[in-house]
C-alpha cells in the first residue's frame, strides 16, 4: 500500500466519523474521488460537485460549506488580529501604562512578524511534530498554499494524539514563562502581573479564529478547536520566547540593577522532538486504523457472521469506530490469544441492554449535590428523530438508506397540443410498437413449428417400425395428440389472424397520415412508414403453403370421420332399440288383432328417425372439396398468399418537418404553443415532495428528456413513490397534469441492474385550444364532415427506473428484513405492530400472525418472544376467531383463572363488595387469606337485603301499611347514599387542610386583627392554662372503644315518692284521698297529710338512675329523697354499626341513649321477726319511676346536651304518687309547680368530640323563580351577618331533592273528621286533640334516614302516608291544622332541648302565646320557665318570613307581635311583595278509616311478642304470668287513652285492689305512637321489669291499641309485676 | 386449621428515622406512624395486652391524630415522654414523637435523630401494604411550633436492609395574605390529618411547597409470605450497606 494512499483514506475515515452527516453523502465515493473533490474545491465550486450535492435532499443539519467562504474570512478575520489587545491596558495602572504598552508593542511586532512567517509557507511548528516520510511526497503534490495548509491540519489530526500529550507540558510551561521578563519592582505588581493575565486571553480569542480557518478545511470545527490550543501554545513558546529575548534587551537598557539580584536564565527546554522521541520509546499508542479482519481471525478462517445463519445477535452498543480500532489494535499487539475476537471478527460483545428512554423517573438522592441537579447544562440542539412506526432508523447505527430514481424521459402518447397528424403518428407509434413486440415474441412461428412437432409425432407413432409399445396406449397417445394438434392450430390461425390485421392497421394509419398530409399540405411529424417486401421463393413457399393446407384437410377429414363413426354407433344402438320395440309391437298387435291397416303406418313412422342417421355414411368424396374449400378461404384470409412477399414494416424519423414559413397560420400557432409549454417532475415519497427535476421544454416531437437521478437517502420505510407531471405554460402558473405512481422496486434491484421501464399515465384534462391542437378531452374529427369523432385525453409514458443504491464497500443500502412491501422491520414493538395491521388486527390472531410471517419477524430475538408465542397459540391447531370486538383483548391473558372460579372466590367476591363499598362490608376487617376460611354466613345478610330489595317483609313489620312505608322510606335513603357516597369523594381544601382564615376586621369579635395581634403578646406556655374548646375529631381514624358516651347526672327535682300503699300498711282509706288530693293539685291541703303519714327522716323515695346505651348499662349511686343529686358522671363506651367510624355512618346511628329512673326498694326478707335483730336479709326491688330518652344522633350533632329534662313519667305508677314537699322548698319551687311532672338535670357529650358531617355540597335545582332565590340568599346573608347563631330557613329541600320556598307548605288542611267531631264544643280540648293526633305520628329523624343530607321537607299528605318525619313535618302539620281551625298559627324556628335546632308552632290565644312541641303534643305558655324552646330564629306564616332581630331570642323576653319592623325583619315587604306563591300541599287530606280489625290483631300479636321477649329476658327463672291481672289491665287501658293518660291513678288503683287482693303490686302503663316493634321492645326492655327475681313473682302484660285514622296507632303497653304478700 | 398452613403473613419492621436534611430550619423533631389498609393489624406483643386493660388513663391522652400543633404541643408539655407512653400503649412502636434534634456543626448541617421504629403487622392481603407517614415540626421565628413537612413512604417489600430517602413537603397557604397571615400568627396550613400525605385521595386541592429530606432506615422480616403465594422477589442480598438475614423462609 502506497503511504500516501493510506494517509488520505486515513483523513477520510476520520471525516465520516466526525461529521456523520456531511459524510453520508460521501461514503461511497472512493478515497481517491473524495481527494479530488476537496482539491477542486477550494477554487472554484464544480458542476459535477454541485449535483451530488443537490442530490443529499434528504441530509438534515447543517453541512458546513465554507469551503467557498473559506478565502474570504481568510482576510477578513486577518485583520483583528493585528489590533492591540485593550483589555488589560485598563486594568493596569497608569503608571506603568507606558512602558508595558511598549512591552507590549514589542511582544506585538514579534508576534506579527512570526505570524507573517507562519502564514508565508514556514510551517512553524512542523518540525516539532512527527516527521512523516509521507509529508515531503505531499509538499511536492500539492502545490498552492491552501491545499498545503489542509495537509497540515490532516495532519494535525493525526498527530492528535502526541500534541495532546504535549499539551500538558506546554500547559505547564506558559506559566513559568512571565518569570522569564523580571524587574518589575514592587510584588504588588508583579502579582497583577501574573494574575492578570493579560496576555494568553487575548492571544487565544485571537487564535480561535485562526483554527477555525485552518479547520475549515476539514469541516470539523470542534476537532480544530481541541487540537489547535497545543500548538498554538506552542507557538507562542516561541514567541514569547522572542519577545521575552527582547523585552530582556529593553530591560537591561532601561534597569541594570534588577540584573544584579535576579539571575535570568532561560527556561528549561527540552525540544518536543527529542521529548516525543522519547515519548515513543516508552509509550505505546495503539493505531486508529482498522484492523483488516484476517488479522483477528485464526489462519484461514472466513468471518462468520451468526445473524446470516439466522440466529439471534442483537444490537451491539454503539461504539465510535475510532475507539473500536483502537482497542482492536491494542488487543492484537498486547495479547495475541485473539480470544477478544469472535466469529464473526468483531470484538465479543453482548446485546446492549440498555434501553433508549428511561423506564422510572430519576430518583433525587441525597449524596448528589442538589446545586449540581439544579444547574442549567448548555445542550446542543438534538435533532429530532421522526419515530414513526415506518421508522428504520432507531435502533440502527447505520440507519440510512438508499433508492435511486433515474427518471430518463417522459413521452406523451397525448397532449393537447398535438395536431391531427400527432394524433395519428401516435397512433402509428403505438401500433408500431405493438408489432414490434408481436414480432419479438413471434408467436404465430412458435405454434406453427409446435403444430410441426406435433404432426410429426403421431406420424411416428402411427408407424409400425415401433410396435412395442401397446396398441392402447399408442391410441391414447394418439388421440392426446390430435386434440393437442387441433387446439394449436387454433391458436395459431387467430395468431396468424392477429398479426395480419395489425399489419393492416399500420398500413391503414400510414396511409391516413400520408393523406392528411396531402390535405394539410405540410408535415408535423418526421414519422414515416417504410414497407420492406422480403421475397420469397415462390415455389417452395407454394408447397410448404399447399402441403399446410392437405395436411389441415386431412386432419379435418379424419376428424369429421372420427363424427361420423361416433353418429354410427349411435344410430346403430337406436336402430336396435328400435327393432325391439317393433318385435315387442307386433306381439301386441297379434294378440289383439285389430287395426291392421294402420300397422305400416306405425311402422313407416316409427323406423323414419332411426334410419335417417344411415343416410351421411358415405359423404367423404363430396365433404372433402367442402372442407378443402373452407381451409382455403380460412388461409387465404389469416395468411400471406403463397408467393407474395413479406411485409415488414419499418418506421422510422427520417421525414422532414415542414419549417414553420411554410405552415398556415393555425400550426405555426400551435407550434408555438408547444415551444411556450415545459415540463417538470416532482418526487413524492411518501406523500412528501423530497425533489423536483429541472423544468425541461416541450419539444416539438412531445418528448422530454430529463435524465436525472435522484438520490433518496430514507429514513422511513418507502410507502408510496409518486411522480408528479407538471406543466408550465409560459411564464403563468404551472398545472398538475398527472401522477404517476412507482413500485417500490424490490430488494434485488441495485442501480445498475435496474431496467428502465416505462410508466403510462394519464389525466382527464380538458383543454380546447383555439389552434391547430386538437385539446384534451375534446371530441374532434379527422373527417371533413366532423364524423367519426374521437376523444383523446392527455397521457403519456415516464421512462424510468427505481433501484437501491449500493453503498461504498457494495453493501445494498436497503433497509433490512423489510423486502416486501407491507412488512416492517424486525424488532418492531407491539406498537408497531399495532400500526401496520390496525388495533382490530391484534384481536385477530390470524393477521397478527400473517404480519409476523410477513414482516419476518426474529423469533429468536428475546424481544419477540411473548408475541412469537402467541402467534404459535393461536396458529397452531384450532386457532380461534372471534367475531366480536374486544376492547381489553389481551385480558384473557392476565386471566389466571377463569371467571366463573373468580365468582365462586369467596375471597374475591368479599374484595369486590368491600371496594364498593357496600354497607355490610365497607369495614371488614382482616378478610381472610384462603377461601375456606370465609364463613358462608358472611354473605348471608347481604344476599337476603339484596333477595329482599323488592319484597316487602311483613314479618318485622306487623302492620303492612307500615312495611310498604318502611320499604320505600329505605329505597329513599339508599339513593340518596349513595348520592352522598359519590359526593363524599369530592374534596375541599377545607377537608385536608387547616388554614387559619384571614382576620376579618370589619367584624366585631375576637376576628379583629389587633385582637389577636394582641395575643400575640401573650405568654406561649401560660403557667395556668385556660379553659379551650376541646379538639375536635374528625371520624374517619376511629377504632372500637375510642368514642365514649359521657353522661353527667346532675340531680333531680321531684321524682313521684313512694306511697304508703294500702297493701303494705292496710290503709285503703288513704288512697281514696290522695287521689282527691292530687285533683285538685293543692300542695296546701297536701301537705299536711304527708307530715302526719311520715315520720321525718323516712325515706320518700330511693332513686338511682341507670343510664342504658347500646345495652351497656351504668348507673348512679342510690340518692335519697324526691330531689336528689347525684352529681356523677358515667361512661359508655360507643360501638358504630359495622365498626365503620366514618361520618356517614356515625350520623345514622339510631340508637337512644336511655336515662331511666328507678327506685331502689328495700323488702325485708326475714320471715321470721325473731331474727331481725341478727342479721339483715332485704331484697332490692327496684321501681321503674320514668325515662329520659336523647337519641344518639342529637348527641352526635349537638355534641354536648346541657339542661333540663322532663322525665317520663307513665301516667299511672302504681304505688308512687307526686309529692309536693312545699314546706322545705317553697319559695323556690313556687315557679317550677306550674308545670307538672319531674325534672332531671343532665350534661351529656361524646368524648372525644366529633366533627359532625356536613350537609352535602350540592346545590340543589329548583323551580322558584330566579329572583326569589336571590332575594332569599340575599336575606339569609343579612340575617347571619347580623345574628349569625339565629336560624333563618327560607329554602327548603323537598323530598325530590328540589329547593322550595318555606312558605309554600303552610296553608289550611283539615284535620281528621273524627277529632273534630270528639269534642265540638270545646275548642280547647279540640285543639289538644290535634296535638296529640300530630304527636302520634313517629317521629323519625330526617338526618337518621338521610345521613349527612339536608333537612328534606316532605309535605303534609306524604308525611301522613309515610307515617314518619321530624320536627319540621310534625310542625308543619300542626300549624295546617290550626290554620285551618282559624287560629293564628305560626311555625316556629328555634332551637330547644334536647332536639337542637327545631321547629316549634306559635299560636296566639286572645291574649297570650301558646308554644307547642309538635312531637310530644304539650303546649307551653309564653312564660313557662319549663318549655323546652330555648331561642328564637324566626317566624314562617303561610305568606311571608320574619326573623327576629331583637336582642335576646328566648321566649320568655321576646316579643311575637310580628307587625313591628323593628323587632321582626320580614321577607316580604314593600319593596319586595309577595307574590302569591301557590302551595305545594294538597287541597285537602283525605283520611280512611283505620281498619279496627287489624288493629285488633296487631295489638294481639304485640303482646304475645312482648311476653315472649319478656320471658326471654329471664332464662333463668320462670316467668310466670297472672291472668286475672292482665285482663284488668287489659280493661284500665281504653280508659287512659281516653283520658289522655291523666289523673286516673288511684280511681284505677283502687279496682286492682279489689280485684287482686294482697299483692304487693308495681307496674306502670307505657305510650307510643306505633312505628314498628322495635321501639316498643326497647322501651320494655328499658324498664327493667324482667329484672324482677324474686321467686314468686308475677307478672301481667296488657298492650292496646287505639286506631286514629290514617293508620295513626296509640299504642299502650301496661306492664306490671305482683308479688303476693304474705 | 391450623395444619392447613398460615392464615396471616408477618411483616416485622424496626430500623429508625436516621437524620433529615432541611437546610432552612433548625430544631426540628419529626412524628411518625403507620398507614395501612383494613386487612392489616399491627400485632400485638405481649406489653400491648397489659395497656389495653388499663384503658381508661390512655383516654385522655388517647387523640391518635392530633390536629393543630398547638395542642400537639400542649399534650407534649403535660406529659414529656409521649413517645415512650405512646410505645406502652401501641403494639411495637406504631408511631412517636422523636426529642427535637439540631443541626449538626458540621458541613453535613445534618438533624439527627435515630429515632427508632419498630413494629410488626400481621395481614392477610398486601393490599394497603403499610405506608409510614413523616410529620416533621419546628419552632418558627416567633418561636411558635410549625409544621416543616410531610412525607410517607411504603415500608419496603422485600426482607433486607432498606435505605430510603423521603421528599418532605408542606402546603402551601391559599393566598399571599393567608402566607403572610399565617406567618406572622405561627399557624401555618396543615393537613387535617397527618395521613393524608400516604393517600391519593382529594390531593388535587392542595399545593405543597418542598422543604428537605428525611433518611429512613428499614430492617424488613417478613415471614410465611411466601407460603401465601407472595413472592416479595430475592432478598437485597448484595446489599453493600450491611449484612442481610438469610430470608427465613421455611421449605
Amino acid at each position: 500500500m502506497n503511504p500516501k494512499e493510506e494517509k488520505v483514506k486515513i483523513i477520510t475515515e476520520e471525516f465520516i466519523e466526525n461529521d456523520k452527516d456531511a459524510g453520508v453523502g460521501r461514503q461511497k465515493k472512493t478515497p481517491k474521488v473524495a481527494r479530488q473533490k476537496r482539491k477542486k474545491r477550494l477554487p472554484t465550486t464544480g458542476p459535477e460537485e454541485m449535483v451530488p450535492e443537490n442530490l443529499h435532499f434528504n441530509q438534515q443539519g447543517p453541512v458546513p460549506e465554507d469551503s467557498d467562504t473559506r478565502p474570504l474570512s481568510m482576510t477578513s478575520r486577518r485583520g483583528p488580529r493585528s489590533l492591540p489587545p485593550i483589555p488589560s491596558a485598563s486594568r493596569t495602572g497608569f503608571a506603568e501604562f507606558s512602558m508595558r504598552e511598549r512591552m507590549r508593542e514589542k511582544l506585538q511586532a514579534a508576534r506579527s512578524k512570526a505570524e507573517s512567517t507562519l502564514l508565508q509557507e514556514i510551517p512553524t511548528p512542523r518540525p516539532r511534530r512527527l516527521q512523516s516520510p509521507s509529508e515531503k511526497e505531499m509538499e511536492t503534490e500539492f502545490g498552492t498554499e491552501a491545499d498545503e495548509e489542509v495537509q497540515r491540519t490532516q495532519k494535525e489530526d493525526d498527530s492528535q494524539s502526541y500534541s495532546r500529550v504535549k499539551f500538558c507540558d506546554s500547559v505547564r510551561k506558559i506559566k513559568p514563562k512571565p518569570v522569564v521578563p523580571p524587574g518589575f519592582p514592587s510584588a504588588e505588581e508583579a502579582y497583577n502581573f501574573f494574575t492578570f493575565n493579560f496576555d494568553p486571553e487575548p492571544e487565544e480569542s485571537e487564535e480561535k479564529p485562526k483554527a477555525k480557518n485552518r479547520d475549515g478545511m476539514n469541516q470539523e470545527e470542534e476537532e480544530g478547536e481541541e487540537e489547535e490550543p497545543p500548538v498554538q501554545e506552542h507557538k507562542m513558546d516561541e514567541e514569547e520566547l522572542l519577545s521575552a529575548k527582547d523585552d530582556e534587551d529593553f530591560l537591561l537598557g532601561l534597569d541594570h540593577a534588577a540584573e544584579d539580584f535576579v539571575v535570568v536564565r532561560p527556561a528549561d527546554y527540552e525540544s518536543v522532538h527529542v521529548r516525543l522521541q522519547m515519548e515513543k520509546e516508552l509509550l505505546f499508542v495503539p493505531s486508529r486504523l482498522t484492523v483488516p479482519t484476517y488479522k483477528k481471525l485464526p489462519e484461514n478462517v472466513q468471518p462468520r457472521f451468526l445473524e446470516d445463519e439466522g440466529l439471534y445477535a442483537g444490537a451491539r452498543p454503539e461504539v465510535p469506530r475510532a475507539c473500536q480500532n483502537i482497542m482492536e489494535n491494542r488487543l492484537l499487539t498486547q495479547e495475541p490469544g485473539r480470544k477478544w475476537f469472535g466469529d464473526d471478527g468483531k470484538i465479543l460483545a453482548l446485546p446492549n441492554p440498555t434501553k433508549g428512554f428511561p423506564s422510572r423517573p430519576p430518583v433525587l438522592t441525597r449524596e448528589q449535590d442538589i446545586k449540581a441537579e439544579l444547574e442549567t447544562l448548555y445542550k446542543k440542539a438534538v435533532k429530532y428523530v421522526h419515530r414513526s412506526q415506518h421508522m428504520i432508523g432507531s435502533g440502527d447505527p447505520s440507519g440510512n438508506f438508499q433508492l435511486d430514481i433515474d427518471i430518463s424521459g417522459l413521452i406523451f402518447t397525448h397532449h393537447p397540443c398535438f395536431s391531427r397528424e400527432h394524433v395519428l403518428a401516435a397512433k402509428l407509434a403505438q401500433l408500431y410498437d405493438q408489432y414490434l413486440a408481436r414480432h419479438q415474441r413471434n408467436k404465430a412461428k412458435f405454434l406453427t413449428d409446435k403444430l410441426q412437432a406435433l404432426r410429426n409425432a403421431v406420424q411416428t407413432e402411427l408407424n409400425p417400425a415401433k410396435p412395442h409399445k401397446s396398441l392402447d396406449t399408442t391410441q391414447k397417445a394418439i388421440n392426446e395428440y390430435k386434440s393437442e394438434i387441433r387446439q394449436t392450430r387454433k391458436l395459431r390461425d387467430a395468431e396468424q389472424e392477429k398479426d395480419r390485421t395489425l399489419l393492416k392497421t399500420i398500413i391503414k394509419v400510414w396511409k391516413e397520415m400520408k393523406s392528411l398530409r396531402e390535405f394539410q399540405r405540410f408535415t408535423n411529424t418526421p414519422l414515416k412508414l417504410v414497407l420492406r417486401k422480403e421475397k420469397v421463393d415462390q415455389k417452395t413457399d407454394e408447397e410448404a403453403y399447399e402441403a399446410e393446407i392437405q395436411a389441415e384437410i386431412s386432419e379435418l377429414l379424419e376428424e369429421l370421420m372420427e363424427e361420423y363413426e361416433r353418429k354410427m354407433e349411435g344410430y346403430r344402438a337406436s336402430y336396435q332399440q328400435w327393432k325391439a320395440w317393433k318385435k315387442a309391437q307386433r306381439a301386441k298387435k297379434k294378440k289383439k288383432k285389430q287395426a291392421v291397416e294402420e300397422h305400416p303406418d306405425e311402422e313407416m313412422e316409427e323406423p323414419y328417425p332411426g334410419e335417417e342417421p344411415v343416410k351421411p355414411v358415405p359423404p367423404e368424396p363430396t365433404d372433402r372439396a367442402l372442407v378443402e374449400q373452407q381451409v382455403r378461404e380460412r388461409a387465404a384470409w389469416s395468411r400471406r398468399r403463397p408467393g407474395e412477399p413479406t411485409l415488414v414494416p419499418e418506421l422510422s424519423l427520417a421525414g422532414s418537418v415542414t419549417p414553420n414559413e411554410q405552415c398556415p397560420r393555425a400550426e405555426v400557432l400551435r407550434r408555438e404553443d408547444v415551444k411556450r409549454r415545459s415540463i417538470y417532475l416532482k418526487v413524492i415519497f411518501n406523500d412528501k415532495e423530497v425533489s423536483r427535476t429541472d423544468s425541461r421544454p416541450l419539444g416539438a416531437d412531445f418528448r422530454v428528456h430529463f435524465g436525472q437521478i435522484f438520490n433518496l437517502q430514507i429514513f422511513n420505510w418507502p410507502e408510496s413513490l409518486t411522480l408528479q407531471v407538471y406543466e408550465t405554460i409560459g411564464h403563468s402558473g404551472t398545472t398538475l397534469l398527472a401522477e404517476v405512481f412507482l413500485p417500490i422496486p424490490e430488494t434485488t434491484i441495485v442501480t445498475g441492474r435496474a431496467p428502465i421501464e416505462e410508466v403510462e399515465f394519464s389525466s382527464n384534462q380538458h383543454v380546447t385550444l383555439d389552434h391547430e391542437g386538437v385539446g384534451s378531452g375534446v371530441p374532434f374529427s379527422f373527417e371533413a364532415d366532423g364524423s367519426n369523432q374521437l376523444i383523446l385525453m392527455t397521457s403519456g409514458k415516464v421512462s424510468n427506473g427505481v433501484a437501491w443504491a449500493i453503498g461504498e464497500n457494495g453493501i445494498p443500502l436497503i433497509p433490512p428484513l423489510s423486502q416486501q412491501n407491507i412488512g416492517f422491520r424486525s424488532a418492531l414493538k407491539r406498537a408497531d405492530a399495532i400500526s401496520s395491521i390496525g388495533t382490530s388486527g391484534l384481536t385477530d390472531l390470524k393477521k397478527l400472525a400473517k404480519w409476523a410471517a410477513e414482516s419476518k419477524l426474529d423469533p429468536n430475538d428475546p424481544n419477540n418472544a411473548p408475541l412469537m408465542q402467541l402467534i404459535s397459540v393461536a396458529t397452531s391447531g384450532e386457532s380461534y376467531v372471534p367475531d366480536f370486538f374486544r376492547l381489553e383483548q389481551l385480558q384473557q391473558e392476565f386471566n389466571f383463572v377463569s371467571d366463573e372460579e373468580l365468582n365462586r372466590s369467596k375471597r374475591f367476591r368479599l374484595l369486590c363488595l368491600r371496594s364498593q363499598e357496600v354497607p355490610e362490608f365497607r369495614n371488614y376487617k382482616q378478610i381472610p387469606a384462603y377461601d375456606r376460611e370465609i364463613m358462608e354466613k358472611v354473605f348471608q345478610d347481604y344476599e337476603k337485603r339484596l333477595r329482599d330489595r323488592n319484597v316487602i317483609e311483613t314479618k318485622d313489620h306487623i302492620d303492612t301499611h307500615r312495611a310498604i312505608v318502611a320499604k320505600y322510606l329505605q329505597q329513599v335513603r339508599e339513593s340518596v347514599i349513595n348520592r352522598f357516597l359519590i359526593a363524599k369523594h369530592h374534596f375541599l381544601l377545607s377537608d385536608l387542610i387547616v388554614e387559619e382564615e384571614v382576620p376579618n376586621i370589619s367584624s366585631e369579635g375576637s376576628g379583629i386583627l389587633g385582637l389577636s395581634l394582641f395575643k400575640l403578646a401573650e405568654q406561649k406556655r401560660p403557667l395556668r392554662p385556660r379553659r379551650k374548646g376541646r379538639k375536635k375529631v374528625t371520624a374517619q381514624n376511629l377504632s372500637d372503644g375510642d368514642i365514649k358516651v359521657l353522661v353527667n347526672i346532675i340531680r333531680a327535682y321531684d321524682i313521684p315518692v313512694r306511697k304508703p300503699t294500702a297493701s303494705k300498711f292496710q290503709q285503703p282509706s288513704r288512697s281514696s284521698r290522695t287521689f282527691s288530693e292530687k285533683r285538685a293539685a293543692s300542695p296546701t291541703t297536701h301537705s299536711p297529710t304527708h307530715s302526719t303519714d311520715y315520720p321525718l327522716g323516712q325515706v320518700l323515695v330511693r332513686p338511682f338512675v341507670e343510664v342504658s346505651f347500646q345495652r351497656t348499662i351504668c348507673h348512679t349511686t342510690t340518692a335519697e329523697g324526691p330531689n336528689p343529686s347525684w352529681n356523677e358522671e358515667l361512661e359508655l363506651p360507643f360501638r358504630a354499626p359495622n365498626g365503620d367510624y366514618s361520618t356517614t355512618s356515625l350520623q345514622s346511628v339510631r340508637d337512644d341513649v336511655f336515662i331511666n329512673i328507678f327506685d331502689e326498694v328495700l323488702n325485708d326478707v326475714l320471715e321470721d321477726d325473731r331474727e331481725r335483730g341478727r342479721g339483715i336479709h332485704t331484697h332490692i326491688e327496684r321501681h321503674w319511676l320514668g325515662s329520659v330518652k336523647i337519641p344518639f344522633s342529637t348527641i352526635y350533632f349537638q355534641a354536648k346536651i346541657d339542661g333540663t329534662f322532663k322525665i317520663d313519667i307513665p301516667p299511672v305508677l302504681l304505688g308512687y304518687s307526686k309529692e309536693r314537699n312545699l314546706i322545705i322548698e317553697r319559695s323556690f319551687d313556687s315557679v317550677r309547680s306550674l308545670s307538672e311532672g319531674s325534672y332531671i338535670t343532665l350534661f351529656i357529650t361524646i368524648e372525644p368530640q366529633l366533627v359532625p358531617g356536613e350537609s352535602v355540597r350540592e346545590k340543589f335545582d329548583s323551580q322558584e323563580d330566579e329572583k326569589l332565590l336571590q332575594a332569599t340568599a340575599k336575606f339569609q346573608t343579612e340575617c347571619a351577618l347580623k345574628f349569625p347563631h339565629r336560624q333563618c330557613l327560607t329554602t327548603v329541600t323537598d323530598i325530590s331533592g328540589k329547593t322550595v320556598f318555606v312558605t309554600r307548605y303552610l296553608k289550611p288542611l283539615n284535620p281528621p273528621r273524627e277529632l273534630l267531631d270528639a269534642c265540638p264544643n270545646s275548642p280547647q280540648a279540640m285543639e289538644e286533640l290535634v296535638a296529640r293526633y300530630v304527636s302520634l305520628i313517629p317521629f323519625l329523624p330526617d338526618t337518621v334516614s338521610f345521613a349527612g343530607i339536608c333537612d328534606m321537607w316532605s309535605t303534609s299528605d306524604q308525611f301522613l302516608d309515610l307515617l314518619a318525619g321530624d320536627e319540621e313535618e310534625h310542625a308543619v302539620l300542626l300549624c295546617n291544622y290550626f290554620l285551618s281551625l282559624g287560629k293564628k298559627a305560626w311555625l316556629m324556628m328555634g332551637s330547644a332541648i334536647p332536639e337542637g335546632p327545631t321547629a316549634y308552632v306559635l299560636t296566639r290565644e286572645q291574649s297570650h302565646y301558646l308554644i307547642w312541641n309538635p312531637c310530644t303534643g304539650h303546649f307551653y305558655g309564653q312564660f313557662d320557665t319549663f318549655c323546652p324552646l330555648k331561642s328564637v330564629g324566626c317566624l314562617i306564616g303561610p305568606d311571608n318570613i320574619w326573623f327576629n332581630i331583637q336582642r335576646y331570642d328566648s321566649p320568655l323576653r321576646i316579643n311575637f307581635d310580628v307587625t313591628k319592623p323593628k323587632l321582626w325583619k320580614s321577607f316580604f315587604s314593600r319593596s319586595l311583595p309577595y307574590p302569591g306563591l301557590s302551595s305545594v300541599q294538597p287541597e285537602e287530606l283525605i283520611y280512611q278509616r283505620t281498619d279496627k280489625a287489624a288493629a285488633a290483631e296487631l295489638q294481639d300479636r304485640i303482646e304475645k311478642i312482648l311476653k315472649e321477649k319478656i320471658m326471654d329476658w329471664r332464662p333463668r327463672h320462670l316467668t310466670r304470668w297472672n291472668r286475672y291481672c292482665t285482663s284488668a289491665l287489659r280493661h284500665f287501658l281504653p280508659v287512659l287513652e281516653r283520658n289522655q293518660g291523666e289523673d286516673i291513678e288511684d280511681d284505677h288503683r283502687a279496682e286492682l285492689l279489689k280485684q287482686l287482693g294482697d299483692y304487693r303490686f308495681s307496674g306502670f302503663p307505657l305510650h307510643m305512637p306505633y312505628s314498628e316493634l322495635k321501639p316498643l321492645i326497647e322501651a320494655v326492655y328499658s324498664t327493667g321489669v324482667h329484672n324482677i327475681d324474686v321467686p314468686n313473682v308475677e307478672f301481667a302484660l296488657a298492650v292496646y291499641i287505639h286506631p286514629y285514622p290514617k293508620n295513626v296507632l296509640s299504642v299502650w303497653i301496661y306492664v306490671a309485676s305482683l308479688i303476693r304478700n304474705r | 386449621m391450623a395444619a392447613a398452613g398460615p392464615s396471616v403473613f408477618l411483616l416485622m419492621v424496626n430500623g429508625q428515622v436516621e437524620s433529615a436534611q432541611f437546610p432552612e430550619y433548625d430544631d426540628l423533631y419529626c412524628k411518625y406512624c403507620f398507614v395501612y389498609g383494613q386487612d392489616w393489624a399491627p400485632t400485638a406483643l405481649p406489653l400491648a395486652s397489659v395497656s389495653r386493660a388499663d384503658g381508661g388513663a390512655g383516654a385522655e391522652e388517647g387523640p391518635r391524630t392530633v390536629t393543630r400543633t398547638e395542642e400537639r404541643r400542649q399534650h407534649g408539655d403535660k406529659a414529656r415522654p409521649w413517645g415512650w407512653r405512646q410505645a406502652l400503649a401501641f403494639p411495637g412502636l406504631e408511631e412517636g414523637i422523636s426529642q427535637i434534634t439540631s443541626k449538626s456543626q458540621d458541613v453535613r448541617r445534618a438533624l439527627v435523630w435515630n429515632f427508632p421504629i419498630d413494629v410488626t403487622f400481621k395481614s392477610t392481603n398486601p393490599y394497603g401494604w403499610p405506608q409510614i407517614v413523616l410529620s416533621v415540626y419546628g419552632p418558627d421565628v416567633f418561636g411558635n411550633d410549625v409544621v416543616r413537612g410531610y412525607g410517607a413512604v411504603h415500608v419496603p417489600f422485600s426482607p433486607g436492609r432498606h435505605k430510603r430517602t423521603v421528599p418532605m413537603f408542606v402546603p402551601e397557604s391559599t393566598s399571599k395574605l393567608q402566607k403572610f397571615t399565617s406567618w406572622f400568627m405561627g399557624r401555618r396550613p396543615e393537613y387535617t390529618d397527618p395521613k393524608v400525605v400516604a393517600q391519593g385521595e382529594g390531593r388535587e386541592v392542595t399545593r405543597v411547597r418542598s422543604q428537605g429530606f428525611v433518611t429512613l432506615l428499614f430492617n424488613v422480616v417478613t415471614k410465611d409470605m411466601r407460603k401465601l403465594g407472595y413472592d416479595t422477589g430475592p432478598p437485597d442480598t448484595q446489599g453493600a450497606s450491611g449484612p442481610s438475614p438469610q430470608q427465613g423462609l421455611p421449605p
